[in-house]
């Protein structure tokens, strides 16, 4: 691996209430591992969108993270709730990731996030993973995607992985 | 007055003994020809207090966990039966109990949802077996019934009837209450005699909501009081049904509080110390043994720590409804006693019509329909939900229709083994009952265990007050009574026992008792599971009943059924096995699993109605009556007059946001709901607002394939337009809800969708002209059948939840 390389995991974790996805959210914020960054995205029943994030994306100033596509429903509707939820989270990520496209990805996760659900979605060195992971407790369906490369492309791999090992958990 | 021929109902007019002449010279009258019938000098008044999906350990009186200071008052001031038995299911005990008859019998080998084909499930009573509160009508009772029914086909619920299979054509002058197996206590679909009314206006009154345990017990008072003000000593009957404690479990919140913190230790050892409780009470005797926990329901030790609150608050909400339940009964039982009645009213009061129900499976859950709908959630799914709905404070309230675990239910049963549906173990059929009688009764508190069957009360009430059972009714002679009257054991503890030989059936599972002998005859499927490789050693071909595993136990000897001894008295196993084939074949019990048959290829026809209209005003459709839209492409059509300005509000809404579907308008724009159960909710809405003046809506849904809860496509239409739509990745197979309706015009009720909550029922605010529901059927004929066969394998499973 190059010097300026790195292997980032990318956790997302779905939820059947907003409860649960706050509760790992909190607790994932609370384990002492470090962040890359970690959003939450929830839609009340009556259709409202509510995002939460931390910032640590942001302050290091992820250009270009947008690319990384947040690829949401670029896989085959999955049959079960948290599966859908899972593959909702790349929107709230793209929104923490790149502000520039916040408005659009929004959008995206309003049209994906299912009514009542949530999802998490933690991105952090893969050094923590051994403590981050047991930090989330409550997803009702979780993958964990991992790339290595420069920063951005390690991210964009990573979340690209866990949405792979989503789809592929599908009934 | 001579005693009339009460043989033959109706009874006959005396002649006329006065004399009649061309003119009133010299004529008499006969003023006896304007009276109406009475009943024997002395006949008591009558209650009969049914409790519903509950257990032998459950009330405090037989040493439950649960507080029933009133069912102890009664108990104390008259007798404890210990050795009372029902069948294992709903509708068939409230047959047995209603004819005197057993329940296939009389049609009722399963629940009234199910009727199917065959005589002993037809869910039709029988004209040659006219029911207790007829009999006692036509001999001069005032009659009258509140709560649950459960004994109407589930098709036969609307204004067409017909209504000889409703509460009024089974001789009660009165019915109160709903007709299903189950309904949402805060907003019950409820009928009133022969119509639907729907919910009470007092749902919306948020300061003081309706509550239908308070509602029942204040209708059964003005009822009382009604009859009184008219006639001060016409005797009455009343059947007092509550919807309690079946789910959905619902109580507010400071009933189940007091229950906080009584169930943390768990179902195991909630068991061992009501079994220690009853011992002391007498109601179970110092030699029993408790039965060991099947491996059917989890150790409470393996429970994760944190889902124990969980489960704890699902047997909290379920003991502070029943004791409410207790409450509301005690509030009748005043009311007799202010009367100055109580003395001579004879009450029954049963625990129970089944064992506690386990249909909640080992997670318990928010909405008791997600099971009947073959949705699987884990624990923590469930818990999710529950925070999705309020969280566990919320659990009891209207925003779910909860059930507890399997295992609550058994630890309920205390001291037996199983529970609902199982009617091969005292578990599915042994209940507690008390008798209230203090003109007859002078052993007050006492115990009696003589064996006794719910098919005794009609016999034993007829003994009490005098009446035979009929020969003949409307000239059609009767089935004579199956039970056996125990009023002897009212003054006598030593009382023999006449009941000395009963079988029990329910989905399969049997037993046949003699003499003090049970012979167990249990199929292996868990009552919760109906998958296919569960059904499939039942299939024709392949089940031999014979082979299925018995158990045989002497009950006199061995209260709890904790010794198995089959293997010691294999001639007693064979004599006992072929008088259940005798007596099944007498009581048109067969073919066994009958119940379940749609599982295996017996389905009824295939539904020749494909549309279906309704005009504006239509309300209160009920559950088992809505267009069968399930596992199709549909299209939902309405013809609207929108005026100048707008309109908004529902113009169609099928129950709640547990399960159903709006198609409403709001801000302008035409928007649909889908509500898949409460787990996944779909919303489309109009991309334009709604013109104004004569406009056509549609709703489409394209199934994507011919299978139950298949996903599709909805397009919304405005006057055959486009204007918007959405993916609903999945549909409900089987049934939005248990008791919900629907609604042309209005959201009556729990709405569908929470958005117009606020506004609820949210009645539209244009003219609708009607609403038309086309079910397309799928192209090949075989698909047709495989998704028929495969709702009605829901019917059959929502059937047997019931």
């Amino acid at each position: 691996m190059a010097f300026d390389e790195e292997t980032i995991d990318v956790l997302i974790g779905g939820y059947l209430s907003k409860d649960a996805a706050m509760e790992d959210y909190e607790s994932v914020l609370e384990c002492g591992g470090y962040l890359h960054g970690a959003v939450v995205v929830t839609k009340s029943l009556e259709g409202e969108l509510e995002v939460q994030q931390t910032d640590h994306m942001v302050r290091e100033g992820a250009a270009g993270l947008g690319a990384v596509g947040f690829v949401v429903g670029l896989f085959a509707p999955p049959l079960l709730a948290a599966t859908v939820v899972g593959a909702a989270l790349g929107a709230g990520l793209g929104k923490l990731a790149h502000h520039r496209v916040a408005d659009k990805l929004e959008e995206q996760a309003g049209a994906t996030i299912p009514i009542g659900g949530a999802g998490l979605i933690v991105a952090y060195p893969h050094s923590a993973a051994d403590t981050v992971e047991p930090a989330v407790t409550r997803a009702i369906t979780r993958a964990v995607g991992e790339a290595e490369g420069h920063h951005v492309q390690a991210l964009k791999g990573a979340i690209a992985d866990a949405q792979a090992k989503l789809a592929q958990s599908q009934p | 007055m001579n005693e009339p021929d009460r043989s033959k109902l109706p009874i006959r007019r005396n002649a006329f003994g006065g004399a009649a002449a061309r003119t009133l010279q010299g004529c008499e009258p006969d003023w006896a020809l304007i009276d109406h019938v009475h009943p024997p000098v002395g006949a008591p008044n009558v209650l009969v207090v049914l409790i519903d999906d509950a257990g032998f350990g459950n009330p405090s009186t037989f040493g439950g966990p649960i507080d029933t200071p009133n069912f102890t008052r009664m108990a104390e001031g008259g007798v404890r039966y210990n050795r009372f038995h029902v069948t294992a299911l709903c509708s068939p005990t409230r047959a047995a109990l209603l004819t005197g008859r057993n329940s296939h019998t009389v049609g009722f080998g399963s629940v009234g949802e199910f009727s199917n084909g065959f005589p002993g499930y037809t869910a039709v009573l029988p004209r040659d077996c006219a029911p207790l509160p007829r009999v006692l009508r036509d001999n001069g009772y005032s009659t009258a019934a509140f709560g649950k029914w459960h004994l109407t086909p589930d098709g036969q619920q609307g204004p067409a009837g017909p209504f000889d299979r409703w509460p009024n054509g089974w001789g009660f002058d009165y019915f109160y209450g709903f007709l299903g197996g189950g309904a949402s206590q805060w907003d019950p679909c409820l009928a009133e005699n022969q119509k639907i009314i729907g919910t009470d206006p007092a749902f919306y009154d948020e300061d003081n909501p309706y509550y239908l345990p308070d509602a029942m017990a204040d209708k059964t008072i003005q009822w009382l009081h009604g009859v009184r003000a008219q006639d001060a000593t016409k005797p009455f009957f009343a059947y007092f049904s509550t919807g309690c404690s079946h789910a959905p479990h619902h109580v507010a919140d400071s009933w189940a509080a007091k229950y906080k913190g009584r169930f943390d230790q768990g179902w195991d050892r909630m068991r061992e110390e009501v079994f220690a409780r009853q011992q002391q009470l007498g109601v179970v005797p110092p030699e029993a043994e408790l039965t060991p926990r099947h491996e059917a329901f989890p150790a409470w030790d393996d429970v994760p720590e944190p889902l124990k609150a969980f489960y704890a608050r699902q047997m909290e909400v379920y003991a502070g409804f029943s004791e409410n339940a207790d409450y509301n009964v005690g509030r009748v039982i005043d009311a007799i006693d202010e009367l100055g009645e109580l003395d001579n009213t004879l009450i029954f009061w049963i625990w129970g019509d089944n064992g506690a129900s386990m249909e909640g499976s080992p997670t318990g859950t928010f909405n008791e329909l997600t099971m009947q709908n073959g949705i699987p959630l884990t624990d923590e799914m469930q818990l999710q939900l529950v925070e999705r709905y309020g969280g566990l404070e919320a659990w009891g309230g209207d925003m779910m229709d909860p059930h507890y675990s399997a295992a609550w239910a058994w630890a309920g049963n205390t001291p037996f083994q199983w529970g609902k549906q199982v009617g091969s173990h005292l578990g599915g059929t042994r209940n507690p009952m008390v008798v209230h009688w203090p003109d007859r009764i002078t052993d007050a508190g006492g115990l009696r265990s003589q064996f006794t069957h719910v098919t005794d009360l009609a016999p034993t009430i007829l003994d009490s007050c005098g009446i035979p059972a009929p020969d003949e009714v409307d000239g059609i002679e009767q089935e004579p009574l199956h039970g056996a009257t125990f009023a002897d054991s009212f003054t006598d503890a030593a009382a023999r026992e006449l009941h000395t030989q009963q079988y029990f059936e329910s989905v399969g599972n049997r037993a046949m008792y003699k003499d003090g002998w049970w012979l167990a005859m249990r199929t292996e499927r868990i009552p919760w599971v109906l998958t296919p490789a569960a059904l499939q050693p039942y299939a024709p071909g392949v089940w031999n009943p014979d082979d299925d595993p018995t158990e045989l136990y002497y009950l006199p000897d061995d209260f709890s059924q904790a010794h198995d001894l089959a293997a010691q008295n294999p001639e007693k196993v064979e004599e006992l096995r072929e008088l259940f084939w005798a007596e099944a074949e007498k009581y048109k019990v067969l073919p066994l699993l009958a119940t379940l048959g749609v599982f295996f290829g017996i389905a009824p026809p295939l539904p020749e109605v494909s549309t279906f209209e309704f005009r504006g005003d239509v309300e209160n459709v009920l559950a088992g009556m809505v267009p069968r839209i399930y596992n199709h492409s549909y299209t939902i059509s309405a013809d609207l007059v929108i005026p100048d300005g707008g309109a908004e509000g529902v113009i169609v809404a099928e129950a709640d946001h547990l399960g159903g579907f709006s198609l409403y308008v709001d801000g302008g724009r035409l928007i649909h709901t889908y509500s898949m159960m409460g787990v996944f909710l779909f919303r489309q809405q109009s991309d334009v607002p709604l013109p104004t003046g004569e406009v056509t809506v549609r709703m489409e849904f394209a199934a994507d394939a011919a299978k139950p809860a298949t996903g599709g496509q909805v397009t919304l239409f405005v006057n055959d337009q486009p204007v918007g739509g959405g993916r609903m990745e999945h549909t409900v197979p089987i049934r939005f809800s248990g008791y919900a309706g629907m609604d042309i015009g209005r959201d009556n009720g729990g709405v569908v969708d929470l958005s117009y909550a606020d506004r609820k029922p949210f009645a539209f605010t244009g003219t609708i002209k009607k609403v038309v529901f086309d079910v397309k059927p799928h192209l090949a004929l075989e698909d047709e059948h495989a998704v028929h066969l495969a709702a009605q394998h829901g019917q059959a499973l929502h059937a047997i939840n019931a």
